[in-house]
């Protein structure tokens, strides 16, 4: 049995050396050993296949924040049925019921952003949609 | 959970089903007016609920909601003020470009993390609730974002409301680490005993960084550097929330967690009130000696009267507690009147609130600016106002405890005091500048809704002020319970 | 039915807010209404509240209607409450019911006013502060009203206030009379430190039970009343402010500084009787003052050329009767002189503001004359209400009031032939010039064109003052013409009984009111001689007339005594040492704030660093304090 603080965690620091001897021989090992050749195509920026273009400081729409926004938002939310679950035996139909509540303001609020048009990408023909996309952006345009 | 911890529930409950419900109508269709409408409804069902929850308290809901008397009365004052807010809310947001009614699914969820932090008696409610206002408050603030100040402060508040929470949580956890509990009575009760008998250097520690969460919220002088900016960066309803709601929940909280703990006089925490009751007092009267800007001399304002109400809380006994809900209730009454009619008159895109707006405004719209001064009276402690017996409690609740040094601190600050009210209110009387281009608000009708909620304002003020028995009997009812 | 009496007050006070507010914008005939309409409720109200009274009196003589409590600290409660008895019943009617009869006269008098719906705020507050000081029940609420009809009084003064000699004469009142009020306000310290209660009717009970006759409290606190009874109601030393506050319009003059308010002093002595009596030696000072007063203003209204300032010094003269009469023990003797002097001071100023109208606001007697065929109405209410005043025998009620007086000064408490001697000559004094009055005024050759009669508003209030002048007296007859003292015998329930000391030998009831029918008589023939039938034209001239006409030259006293030191220390004191402490206070504050304001940056960074700082030295004092 380990005695003291430094026994304890002794195979932690294992752990760390080995993993850093693993990456550091694998991208070592790699440099000396590798061939080496340099054109411009091998030095752009990897983006999955695609031919990237303009520069990497343009601007997103702020959509992106925004859904990205919402995504963690729902993300989080749908974590509290982890929980749920292991407690569902024990609380039995309370939890039930409290959790079809939590799932029906989630809806609710999932139906806000959706008639306020933040899902609505397109943005023509609608009023509110476009109106959302030009406030929430209006600083970025005016700046 | 219970029928009866529903029932008990039940206000918070309508409230947050009314937030819900006025978030839902937007959605389906947008309305200034329902939403309004709909925001007010919740609110008087909320309040009307009181009564039917006052049948089945005092009772423990969870571990986390203590409802009781003192909880209630809270909650109804809380919701009576929101509903103020409400209606002036509604005249303002009408000259309002942008979308009107989110701010009322807002205000409703700023309210019931008020009523949460009220009746929270369990670190995770009082942080729960915490939260659901900053968070609430945040998109408040911000709320007119397409003008620079709301911005800015909107995201000031932001960044500096983070960061006291995390203040706050990081002080739970170290009282939690050395005390095993979060239950805030079971707290109170390591303060009691002798001094630093029973509470490590951690407990102290998590006390103090508590207490920087809860002062900022506060703006207690040292946390109060960010009142002036967000006061007046803030849309003006959503200022006299701040004011209000906001600071009277998280007071309600310290006084009912501190209170039963008897007497902390002597103990470092105690020491650290007095120090906050005595900076905010001075701090405040002298920042706000030659502001020109009516929001932040109002702001500065809050930070003294914050520092008055402290002196209550730091004495001891019953008295303290009362005088303190007494002060509170006065002061939150004349605040957001203050507010009220600023916001009346600052109707338009710009808010006028630079101290020469207002010169000459006796000879123009006369009713508003006597109301006005009738506010200022009251801030400034005049008899026959609310603020004159707020004050003379506080006086008698501080007298009782001998902290004479406090008290002394107390006179010489109100008297500092009285000079800026003075200023404001001589301007409102001076007589008309020859170049008056700038009118406030072109000689239109004053809104009902907005009319009718300053009118029962100022009414409340004449009459806490010169009838206050009732008020007086009630709250000693309700702290009854603690102190 | 009692329970009305809150009304009194309720309503003008209502109506002056109201007027306050909207006033100006209100048509005329409204504010009128309002201005008028609410005092006249009020006396109907007070009406029947002193019906109900009358005819089924509450037990012991006296009601209680308690209003509530202001704030509760300690022993200190002040209750608000309104007390009735046969005294403030009596005050009650008087201010209501002439009250209105001015307002009334008001209505018409001043109609071309600029200021008129202010003028009727400005009175109607004044009728709810009189009646508040004459109900209230507790010694609080009476200063409260004391101060409100101090402060309408120089708001009425002031009130126009474009010129300033107006001004001026504003606050000479108001200044001097503050001397009063704080002798007052400190005797009201005085008595809660000592007896532990305002409340009237406790205090008295209170002051009987603990202190002894005669005892330094007593005096103390009787002294410090008699300095605010004093000041209010214009006697020695204090009677300086009330021949200037006739600059005021003439319905002011006739209501505040005749009729009521100046009977204020007489009211609080009255009230606290009881402290004088246990301070005899006061007792006998208030005597002393009022012989004094009433015989050094009638020299003083014998010299006048103004009319308005022969009816102020006339008032200070019968206040003077009137604390004669207090100084004497004759309690109700007072109250019946009050009364009687309310109508017929009313009714001489109303009729002077008649003869003022008419003549284009011409106030000097020696430019009118033979005005008796013009201004039948004025005249005639000269004749009546100077006839009171003089004491026309058996026919007016002055005299039948100042008979009562002249009578205790001889044989009442403190009575003494002086007392006796003061008042005959100064009823002689006052039969001169007010046939003087009369006289120049409608007699003689007409110096001054009238450009407007006295409509119905200006006259039905003088006819009903007429008829009170003469009949009121009545209500209080001397036995001893077999007479029924009706009014004292009301008053006695409350107030001390008349008491007879001294009888005879010489004088006795019948050869007082012998004398002074007499004194009556040789002060009407000295008047008819001098200026009826040798028409003097001019004032006289001499250096004793014009010591006189100065109000024997208190006014230079004053300013050489009091107002030139204190502006010669003011001057030389500008920059002194005590204030140059509260400089450098002030510059204090001003550096804190300016080294303050520069911790408001606008910086986030600078603010989250303060929550961090803040918590740092909480955490080390936490730290030190372990």
């Amino acid at each position: 049995m380990p005695t003291s603080a430094a026994e304890n965690y002794f195979p932690v620091l294992l752990q760390i050396l080995i993993a850093m001897a693993v990456a550091g021989g694998m991208v070592g090992g790699s440099f000396f050993l590798g061939h080496k050749v340099r054109n411009r195509i091998k030095d752009m920026p990897y983006e999955s296949g695609m031919v990237p273009t303009g520069d990497a400081r343009g601007r997103f729409s702020v959509k992106f924040y925004l859904v990205g926004m919402l995504f963690i938002l729902f993300d989080i939310e749908a974590i509290f049925l982890y929980p749920w679950v292991v407690v569902f035996h024990e609380l039995k139909m309370l939890a039930f019921i409290e959790m079809v509540l939590f799932i029906v303001f989630v809806l609710a609020g999932f139906f806000y952003i959706w008639k306020k048009g933040v899902l609505n990408w397109a943005a023509e023909g609608n009023d509110e949609g476009k109106d959302a996309v030009r406030i929430l952006s209006h600083d970025q345009h005016a700046a | 959970m219970t029928a009866s911890d529903l029932v008990a529930l039940s206000p918070l409950i309508l409230l947050s089903a009314t937030a819900l419900v006025v978030m839902l109508s937007i959605a389906i269709r947008r309305h200034h007016g329902a939403s309004a409408t709909l925001a007010l409804l919740g609110l008087a069902a909320s309040f009307a609920s009181l009564r039917w929850a006052a049948s089945v308290t005092p009772r423990q809901v969870t571990g986390l909601l203590l409802i009781d008397g003192y909880t209630l009365f809270y909650w109804g004052v809380l919701l009576a003020l929101a509903a103020a807010v409400v209606l002036l809310a509604y005249s303002y947001l009408e000259h309002q470009t942008g979308h009107q009614e989110e701010f009322y699914c807002l205000m409703l969820l700023a309210t019931a993390g008020g009523l949460v932090l009220v009746a929270s008696s369990h670190m995770a409610s009082l942080f729960l609730g915490f939260e659901i206002l900053s968070v609430s408050l945040y998109a408040l603030i911000a709320y007119l974002h397409l003008q620079r100040l709301p911005l800015e402060a909107g995201v000031k508040y932001l960044v500096l409301a983070a960061t006291s929470s995390a203040f706050l949580l990081f002080g739970m956890a170290l009282l939690y680490s050395e005390t095993g509990s979060m239950q805030l009575a079971t707290l109170a009760r390591f303060y009691m005993g002798a001094p630093n008998a029973a509470l490590g250097a951690a407990g102290w520690a998590g006390t103090v960084l508590m207490l920087t969460g809860i002062g900022f919220k506060l703006a207690v002088v040292p946390f109060h550097l960010w009142t002036p900016d967000v006061y007046q960066g803030a849309p003006l309803p959503t200022t006299a929330l701040v004011a209000t709601i906001s600071k009277g929940s998280v007071f309600a909280l310290l006084l009912r967690w501190f209170h039963p703990a008897g007497s902390l006089a002597g103990t470092p925490v105690w020491w650290a009130f007095v120090i906050m009751a005595a900076a905010s007092m001075l701090a405040g009267n002298l920042l706000a000696l030659r502001q020109n800007n009516v929001k932040r001399l109002l702001a500065y304002s809050s930070i003294a009267h914050m520092g008055y109400l402290m002196v209550a809380f730091v004495a001891a006994g019953p008295l303290a507690v009362q005088a303190a809900t007494y002060y509170l209730l006065a002061y939150v009454i004349t605040i957001l009147g203050a507010f009220g009619i600023m916001s009346v008159l600052c109707s338009g895109e710009e808010e006028c609130c630079e101290l020469e707006d207002y010169r000459g405004l006796f000879w123009q719209r006369p009713v508003l600016a006597a109301m006005f001064s009738a506010m200022l009276l009251s801030l400034a402690g005049i008899p026959l106002t609310a603020g004159f017996l707020g004050k003379f409690y506080v006086m008698a609740a501080g007298a009782s405890s001998a902290l004479w040094l406090l008290l002394f601190v107390l006179v010489a600050s109100s008297t500092i005091g009285l000079y800026y009210y003075l200023r404001v209110l001589v301007v409102l009387f001076s007589s008309l500048p020859e170049d008056h281009v700038k009118v406030m608000l072109p000689r239109g009708r004053v809104p009902a809704g907005a009319g009718f909620s300053l009118a029962v304002l100022v009414i409340l003020l004449f009459v806490f002020g010169l009838y206050p028995a009732p008020l007086w009997d009630l709250i000693r009812g309700i702290s009854a319970g603690i102190g | 039915m009692l329970n009305l009496l809150w009304l009194a007050p309720a309503l003008p006070l209502t109506s002056a807010v109201l007027l306050a507010i909207f006033g100006s914008r209100w048509p005329r005939k409204l504010v009128s209404l309002a201005g008028v309409g609410s005092i006249g409720l009020a006396a109907v109200a007070s009406m029947l509240v002193a019906w109900s009274f009358l005819t089924a009196p509450p037990p012991g003589n006296a009601f209680v209607l308690p209003l509530w409590t202001w704030m509760a600290a300690g022993s200190f409660r002040p209750e608000f409450g309104l007390y009735l008895d046969p005294v403030s019943l009596l005050m009650l009617l008087v201010v209501t019911f002439v009250g209105f009869l001015i307002h009334l006269y008001s209505t018409e008098y001043m109609r071309g006013d600029e200021g008129y719906a202010r003028f009727f705020a400005y009175m109607n507050l004044f009728v709810a502060s009189m009646l508040l000081l004459v109900l209230g029940s507790n010694l609080l609420v009476l200063y409260m009203g004391w101060e409100g009809v101090g402060l309408c009084s120089y708001l009425l003064i002031g009130f126009w206030y474009r010129d300033a000699a107006n001004v001026r004469a504003a606050n000479k009142a108001f200044l001097v009379t503050r001397i009063g009020d704080t002798a007052f306000a400190i005797g009201l310290f005085l008595l809660f430190t000592q007896l532990g209660t305002l409340d009237i009717q406790q205090l008295m009970q209170r002051a009987q039970s603990q202190w002894p006759a005669g005892s330094t409290l007593a005096i103390a606190a009787a002294a410090l009343l008699l300095g605010g009874a004093v000041g209010k109601s214009a006697q020695l030393p204090l009677q300086t402010w009330l021949p200037d506050a006739m600059a005021g319009p003439t319905p002011t003059s006739a209501l505040i500084h005749a009729a009521t308010m100046v009977t204020a002093g007489v009211y609080l002595i009255a009230r606290t009787h009881v402290l004088f009596t246990l301070a005899p030696e006061v007792q006998l000072v208030v005597a002393v003052i009022g012989a004094a007063t009433l015989l050094m203003a009638a020299c003083s209204a014998l010299v006048q050329r103004d009319i308005k300032r022969v009816l102020a010094y006339s008032t200070i003269s019968q206040i003077g009767y009137m604390f004669l009469a207090l100084g004497l023990g004759a309690w109700s003797a007072a109250m019946f002189h009050f009364m009687t002097h309310a109508f017929f001071k009313a009714l001489l100023f109303l009729a002077a503001g008649a003869v003022i109208q008419s003549l284009h606001h011409e106030q000097d007697m020696f430019r009118m004359g033979g005005l008796r065929r013009e201004l039948p109405v004025a005249f005639w209410s000269f004749v009546i209400g100077g006839s009171a005043l003089a004491g026309l025998p058996l026919l007016t009620a002055g005299f039948f009031s100042k008979d009562l007086i002249l009578w205790q000064s001889w044989a009442g408490l403190n009575g003494s032939i002086w007392f006796w001697l003061c008042g005959m000559l100064g009823a002689l004094l006052t039969s001169l010039y007010t046939y003087r009055l009369v006289f120049l005024v409608f007699y003689g050759t007409a110096k001054s064109h009238v450009s407007e009669r006295p409509g119905l508003a200006i006259k039905l209030p003088l006819a009903v003052l007429c008829v009170l002048s003469i009949f009121a007296g009545y209500l209080d007859t001397p036995p001893h013409f077999g007479g029924v003292p009706r009014l004292s015998n009301f008053l006695n329930s409350t107030l001390p009984a008349l008491e007879e000391v001294h009888v005879g030998p010489v004088i006795t009831e019948v050869t007082t009111a012998l004398t002074a029918s007499l004194v009556f008589l040789a002060g009407f023939s000295l008047a008819y001689l001098l200026y009826y039938r040798r028409r003097v034209e001019q004032p006289a001239e001499s250096a004793l007339a014009r010591f006189w006409a100065a109000g024997w030259g208190f006014d230079t006293l004053y300013s050489w005594i009091f107002v030139r030191p204190f502006v010669w220390l003011a001057e030389v004191n500008r920059r002194d040492i005590v204030d140059s402490l509260y400089t450098a206070l002030a510059s204090l504050t001003q550096a804190s704030n300016g080294l303050l304001q520069r911790t408001e940056t606008g910086h986030v960074r600078w603010y989250a660093s303060g929550l961090a700082i803040g918590s740092a030295v909480f955490l080390g004092l936490v730290w030190w304090m372990r």
